[in-house]
């Protein structure tokens, strides 16, 4: 439950920082707001990528099972 | 950036700039602009002396002891009146140590010192547009930095001001509803200073509301541990950095349409630029 409520906190977070970094990219709102789930699909999945990577090197270096 | 013919610059931009960072109005002096300077250097440099006597120039000891260093304070607002900063820390620096109370104003002066240093960002960007805007060129539209520190006071504010409404809508309510999330969060721990240095200083640039918010809370307590606390602060931070975004995209516009009108002999990098610029006079502010 508790990662499930960090993942969507995440994911709201993103969505800002998407918002804006569109907003800073673009001048023009319809051009911008089109590219946005573009962007935020780029981000979210960039994202996750260096998650699984964090998860595969602690579990490889820093486990203590 | 819009560039100009060096025979239609006041001067170099850059050392305006930096004479701007490290005295605030010396840039405007160094482009002959004295009483320009001298109005900025009495408040910039006032807020800031104010700040310090509130504080006992003591702002700097919220840091943690191990946290404490010359570039310690990098990251903190003040770092945009570095003359002031660095006379903060060859004067006082972290304190002596000792355990003694902080003075009773010392959160409201470290907003005020806080604000002197995001002022004097302002004051150097005026400066250096200054450098780069002809003498003889016309006054029309609103002034670039005035919109820039309306962005600042108000997220979306400054797009409101140009027109641009649908955008000062979103950039709103993304902005101040992460930061009243993040507060509810953290139940109200990042409404201090002493508390959270960085995250505060981050939490600064999103301008009234953050500091309207910790004046009205009266930097309540933690009385125990908040589940979303480190969350809470995070969301409370983001917004005021991604108000730096905001800040920049309603500056650039508007520093295009400023160096335009005011240049329309210009070059045809100005005339480039122009096309790619969005039209908004289409729809004026009321």
């Amino acid at each position: 439950m508790e990662l499930l409520t960090h993942i969507v906190l995440f994911l709201i977070l993103s969505f800002g920082i998407c918002v804006m970094g569109v907003f800073y990219a673009e001048p023009e709102d319809g051009p911008a707001l089109q590219s946005l789930p573009r962007r935020y699909g780029t981000f979210v999945g960039a994202c996750a990528v260096v998650a699984v990577i964090l998860l595969v090197v602690e579990w490889v270096f820093a486990s203590v099972r | 950036m819009v560039e100009l013919r060096p025979s239609e610059k006041r001067g170099e931009p850059a050392v305006a700039l930096l004479l701007t960072w490290f005295l605030p109005g010396a840039g405007h002096v160094y482009l002959g602009r004295f009483w320009t300077g001298l109005w900025a250097f009495l408040l910039i440099e006032g807020l800031y002396a104010l700040g310090f006597l509130l504080s006992g120039g003591r702002a700097f000891e919220f840091l943690d002891p191990e946290l404490r260093g010359v570039f310690a304070t990098v990251l903190a607002p003040e770092m945009g009146n570095l003359g002031a900063m660095i006379f903060q820390h060859k004067s006082v620096g972290f304190g002596s140590g000792g355990p003694t109370p902080f003075p009773a104003w010392v959160e409201l002066g470290s907003i005020l010192t806080a604000l002197s240093g995001v002022g004097n960002l302002f004051v150097m960007v005026h400066a250096h547009l200054t450098a780069r805007t002809p003498d003889n060129a016309p006054r029309r539209g609103r002034h670039p930095v005035l919109l820039l520190v309306a962005t600042w006071a108000f997220p979306g504010l400054g797009h409101f001001l140009q027109g641009r409404r649908r955008r000062a809508a979103i950039v709103c309510v993304v902005l101040l509803g992460l930061f009243l999330a993040g507060t509810w969060m953290a139940g109200g721990a990042n409404l201090s200073r002493m508390r959270h240095f960085y995250y505060w200083s981050g939490q600064f640039f999103l301008g009234l509301p953050a500091i309207v918010a910790e004046i009205l809370s009266g930097r309540p307590p933690v009385t125990g541990e908040t589940a979303l606390g480190d969350a809470g602060l995070l969301y409370a931070c983001m917004p005021g950095l991604l108000n730096i975004l905001a800040m920049l995209d309603v500056f650039g516009v508007a520093e295009r349409r400023w160096l335009e009108k005011e240049n329309s002999a210009a070059s045809s990098s100005s005339a480039e630029l122009g096309s790619k610029a969005p039209e908004f006079e289409s729809a004026p502010p009321a």
